[in-house]
């Protein structure tokens, strides 16, 4: 009995007596700093900054007062805690979202062959091209929602990703794995994108997918931004810098390519501050507005397109947009 | 019976078409004639639309050393610098339409009488590119860069590789038994730009009436050996092991053990591109499968659309896949409108029973792939990373090795497409050492 | 990544466009050997039925229940716990059938109902399930489960029926002592085998002893083995190493010692070396991929055998030499890899 005791007991001194030399000898030095970046950073270890994940990088912008803040999956609020750990303003790129560039659903496009093997688009790829008509548009496989750490991309029931705005922190791990280059990083305030990045002409295009740009050139001729450019082999393009976000292209789009990320808030004229001078009347494209001069205007809800246009020129900033 | 370690013994199904003499394929009124047909750097078309051609009149030149030319298969005019589905990459690629004019006229001097023993090395090395002639296995690799290796490099060996592996393929087989004087002399062409006096040629051994022949017809210093039947003992690194026991060091080629090997099909076009002059505008190949009405062995010229080679053959008969070259290692074609090149070793049509279209499930670490890899490597381990698409781990477990003969894949109790896992990978390190 | 198996869409629609297109498109190679993981599956059954067979003669209906339960809570087992956590139900490739044989085969015939039960749900739900399903398995699930009996239910896990002919079957059978659990109550109790009762060697070799159903009979078990070797679903080198380390390690103690060691021949006759050897340490999924690995593998797996049968608390030691070297598989797939074609040798 007592030498059970005792042997057991010696076994787990010596483990124990083990163990903690272990933890003093083998002890890593960290900078509790670092300990509190890692904390803020999303844990995703995405690897969009171009580090091995969110410890390596932590360490790095730590210990490197050079660093930069290469991570673009945070928030305002954890970059000013970070930069309140850190002790220097950390100055974040402006925050990205994911657009999804083709509108091509299975049932708008037509198929090359059946394809038999691993369900992931890059395999898919390699066999044959793809086995898409359209060369250049979405397999349909899901690898980039396989690859999104933020759980920000889903396969719709249509067979095409979609972007969920709130989860998508511009990481661009999808953009990465895709292997038709569909997925595009726009900043977040955009609004507007292309579904379609074919390069082939309407009249190629048109047999393999119904719901490509068909280069027609009336987006880039209604833009009030000069923020369009579209040709005869690229289809329409939208400069984030330039776009307004007025979403005219939207509407005049004839085979509903051009897509919102969000739905544009309308407008409203606060009647106080309105001084009656008519230039939002003018400058409206959708007719919304209306009124009598030297007295408030009123907007039509039902005709605003929430293109903001008016916000922009009005003289006296009697316009806002209605928070819903 | 010389051979390899690993490989594995499908059905031969040779039979299908073995038998069948070579028949020559009518002309047609128009050829595809694909711009890229070879491995290496691209060529560029030297003719435009409106242009008259004569049969073997030169279409396109090369650009670089590791490129070739291609030629005109007949006679005619030059429609257009079109676009057509290209056979490996499946995507569009440039190609010289032609359309004949029935008259099928060669281009001047051609077919031009000389001895090629009495011609110097550079000659013959410049022949043999100016003739277009690649790889005619499926490799398609320019055969003058092949001939001339770097100076430090020491050639002792020469084999003719006749052993032609693929189950189904018989075009190099009925090749050696009707045109056995074509393929010996173009060894000895051969022999004569490597500066060697001997050489062997190697068949397997359920081709015993082409081994019979050769023997019978072989110049003492080629010397004809019997190999075992079992896939890929026609890969070139397998060939070199089971003759000279030598093994092609991982990353090297075949000329760091001092070896050359040649198609039994590149050596009868280098005989002709020799003596004659004759570029390779047409080549043997057989259009087998049971979703083919007539198994036939034909001889074709390049550009010639698939389409018509399936009419001339019967039709299809519930085809579920069509391949260019064997079973193993051929490419899944899934348009009919694509034209032959210089490499369709074969044209294989299968029915749905014959192919492998079922779902694939966990690997059971069975070990069958490690058994059946000629390379030595541990396929399932390839295969699982394959499906993460961790490439870097995989390089560490001699990704790069694998030359993707596809005998772990045709042995896997679980049906997973391991080549294709491996090709998913080698993409995946391209494209990020790419980015680098 | 997921595979596309026979349920998912993606695979219909290649169904379907192939239908209209007549074309199905994959990467090389086009032809694919016949013998599938079912197939495979399919002849280790067979090659387990004589032993089946041999359990059910000597022990009767009794035998042929614990079979059929065991087979069918298995496969129900698998099917259920695939459907609840929503993943394609695999069990038409046939392994949660044999896991159901190859338990019952190491329980004794009158096992109770419960008993078979419990064995199956920790086989198939702990063991195999929970560590991703086929293949994924680091520890052969039949033996997990028999293990996890043994021990949580001594008694019931050792008491062992007399044999006796299928035809003179009595109501009330008498329960006695296997051949390694009698020469371990001799030696414990008197310190030499010469006490152990009726050591024959005849008798374990056709199955005429009391054991667990299935590990009976040397003879058909050696048969099953055979034909699995012929049919190249196992390689010689499991079976052959194993039973080999056993034999000449027990030889080696019987030559110095006759007295206290029993004979090899008696050790490769008695127990469940023969099941193991050619039925459970063969199980793909938990023995080396190579067969260097598979000759270390084995040979641990006597070595551990032997040193439970001589001088652990059980009498035998089959199941815990196979699970322990089952953790070790990793370790020697790593350590035998093939040095691959021309490295540098």
């Amino acid at each position: 009995m007592i030498s059970s005791i005792l042997l057991l007991g010696g076994i787990g001194f010596l483990a124990a007596l083990i163990l903690g030399i272990s933890a003093v000898t083998f002890a890593v030095k960290m900078d509790p700093r670092e300990k509190a970046v890692l904390d803020q950073l999303p844990g995703a270890n995405c690897g969009a900054c171009g580090f091995a994940g969110c410890a390596a990088f932590a360490h790095e912008i730590t210990v490197n007062p050079e660093a930069e803040m290469a991570c673009p999956a945070v928030n305002e609020e954890a970059l000013e805690a970070m930069s309140g750990i850190l002790g220097r303003s950390l100055g974040g790129s402006a925050p990205l979202i994911a657009c999804i560039r083709c509108k091509g659903a299975p049932a708008e496009t037509t198929n090359r062959y059946g394809y038999v093997g691993p369900k992931d688009c890059r395999a898919a790829q390699i066999v044959a091209g793809g086995s898409k008509g359209c060369q250049y548009g979405c397999l349909g496989l899901g690898t980039c929602e396989e690859v999104c750490p933020f759980g920000a991309i889903i396969m719709g029931e249509d067979g095409l990703p979609r972007v969920i705005e709130s989860l998508c922190t511009g990481c661009g791990k999808c953009v990465s794995v895709c292997p038709r280059g569909i997925i595009q990083l726009i900043p977040k305030t955009g609004n507007y994108c292309v579904g379609c990045i074919s390069k082939d002409t309407a009249k190629d295009m048109k047999p393999l997918c119904k719901v490509g740009c068909i280069k027609c050139g009336i987006c880039a001729d209604v833009c009030p931004f000069d923020a369009i450019t579209v040709s005869k082999t690229t289809s329409a393009e939208i400069d984030q810098d330039k776009c307004q976000r007025c979403g005219l292209c939207v509407s005049a789009c004839p085979t509903g390519v051009i897509s919102a990320l969000r739905v544009p808030q309308k407008v409203r004229i606060i009647a106080e501050k309105c001084k009656g001078c008519s230039i939002c009347e003018q400058v409206c494209p959708a007719e919304a507005i209306s009124g009598k001069v030297k007295e408030p205007y009123f907007v039509n809800e039902g005709k605003c397109i929430g293109c903001g246009l008016c916000i922009a020129k009005c003289p006296s900033d009697a316009i806002e947009r209605i928070i819903s | 019976m010389k051979t390899f370690k690993g490989g594995i013994h499908p059905p031969e199904e040779k039979q299908l078409v073995k038998d069948n003499p070579i028949v020559d394929f009518p002309l047609s009124s128009r050829y595809h004639v694909l711009v890229q047909q070879h491995l290496g750097a691209p060529a560029k078309p030297v003719v435009k639309a409106g242009d008259e051609v004569k049969k073997g009149q030169v279409l396109s030149e090369p650009l670089g050393f590791v490129s070739v030319p291609v030629h005109a298969p007949t006679s005619g005019r030059v429609k257009e610098i079109g676009r057509i589905v290209h056979p490996v990459t499946g995507l569009l690629a440039p190609c010289i339409v032609i359309d004949a004019d029935g008259r099928d006229e060669w281009a001047e001097g051609l077919p031009l009488e000389r001895d090629p023993f009495a011609m110097s090395r550079e000659e013959l090395l410049d022949a043999i590119k100016t003739a277009g002639v690649v790889g005619m296995g499926g490799a398609t690799f320019p055969t003058h860069v092949k001939l001339s290796p770097p100076k430090d490099k020491t050639i002792d060996t020469f084999i003719v590789n006749g052993a032609e592996c693929e189950p189904y393929l018989s075009s190099d087989h009925r090749l050696m038994l009707e045109q056995p004087e074509r393929v010996l002399k173009g060894a000895g062409v051969i022999m004569k730009a490597l500066g060697l006096d001997r050489a062997t040629i190697a068949i397997e051994a359920n081709k015993p009436d082409a081994i019979k022949l050769m023997r019978e017809k072989a110049p003492a210093e080629i010397q004809v050996e019997t190999l075992k039947v079992k896939y890929p003992q026609g890969a070139e690194k397998q060939l070199i092991n089971a003759l000279t026991g030598r093994e092609v060091p991982s990353g090297g080629l075949p000329m760091d053990v001092g070896a050359v090997v040649q198609n039994a099909g590149t050596c009868a076009a280098v005989w002709d591109a020799c003596a004659r002059g004759i570029p390779l505008i047409e080549r043997i190949t057989s259009v087998t499968g049971r979703g083919i009405v007539q198994p036939k062995n034909i001889r074709v010229r390049v550009g010639t659309l698939l389409r018509e080679v399936i009419d001339f053959c019967g039709g299809l008969n519930g085809a579920a896949k069509i391949i260019f070259g064997g079973p193993m290692m051929g490419i899944a074609q899934f348009t009919q409108d694509i034209a032959i090149m210089k490499g369709t070793s074969g044209v294989l049509v299968l029915r749905e029973e014959d192919t492998n279209i079922t779902a694939y499930s966990a690997c059971i670490s069975c070990g069958r792939c490690v058994e059946a890899c000629p390379m030595e490597l541990i396929p399932s381990v390839l295969s699982k990373l394959g499906e993460k698409g961790m490439y870097q781990k995989a390089m560490e477990n001699n990704l790069l090795d694998c030359v993707e003969c596809g005998s772990c894949t045709y042995v896997c109790p679980a049906n997973r497409p391991i080549v294709h896992f491996v090709k998913h990978l080698k993409a995946l390190s391209r494209a990020a050492s790419a980015k680098k | 990544m997921k595979n596309i198996s026979a349920s998912n869409p993606a695979e219909d629609q290649a169904k379907e466009q192939a239908s209209k297109l007549s074309v199905y498109v994959s990467s090389s190679p086009h032809v694919h050997s016949t013998e599938d993981v079912p197939w495979i599956m399919r002849q280790v059954i067979y090659a387990l039925i004589p032993g089946a067979l041999v359990g059910v003669y000597f022990f009767g209906i009794p035998a042929l229940k614990v079979i059929a339960l065991a087979v069918v809570s298995c496969v129900v087992m698998e099917a259920l716990w695939q459907k609840l956590t929503g993943n394609p139900i695999t069990i038409k490739d046939g392994s949660a059938v044999l896991t159901g044989l190859l338990l019952a085969m190491n329980l004794p015939s009158g096992a109770p109902w419960w008993l078979v039960v419990i064995g199956s749900l920790v086989a198939i739900i702990i063991a195999k399930q929970l560590f991703g399903g086929i293949g994924n398995n680091p520890f052969n699930p039949a033996l997990v489960g028999r293990v996890f009996l043994l021990i949580s239910f001594p008694v019931a896990m050792t008491t062992w029926p007399e044999p006796r002919s299928f035809f003179s079957q009595a109501a009330d059978a008498t329960t006695g002592a296997t051949p390694l659990g009698a020469l371990k109550t001799a030696i414990f109790e008197h310190g030499t085998i010469a006490a152990a009762p009726g050591m024959n060697l005849m008798d374990p070799f056709l199955g005429n002893v009391g054991g667990s159903l299935g590990e009976i009979s040397a003879l058909a078990l050696i048969l099953g083995g055979i034909y699995l070797i012929a049919r190249r679903i196992i390689t010689w080198h499991i079976p052959v190493v194993y039973i080999a380390t056993v034999a000449v390690l027990t030889g080696i103690l019987w030559l110095v010692n006759p007295e206290g060691y029993a004979s090899p021949a008696f050790h490769l006759v008695a127990g469940g070396l023969m099941l193991g050897a050619f039925f459970m340490a063969t199980d793909m999924v938990t023995s080396p991929i190579t067969n260097t690995g598979k000759v270390v593998f084995a040979a641990g797996c006597g070595v551990i055998t032997v040193v439970i049968r001589l001088w652990g608390g059980y009498p035998e030691g089959v199941s815990f030499a196979i699970l322990i070297m089952n953790a070790f598989v990793p370790l020697i797939n790593r350590a035998t890899r093939p040095t691959k074609f021309g490295a540098v040798r």
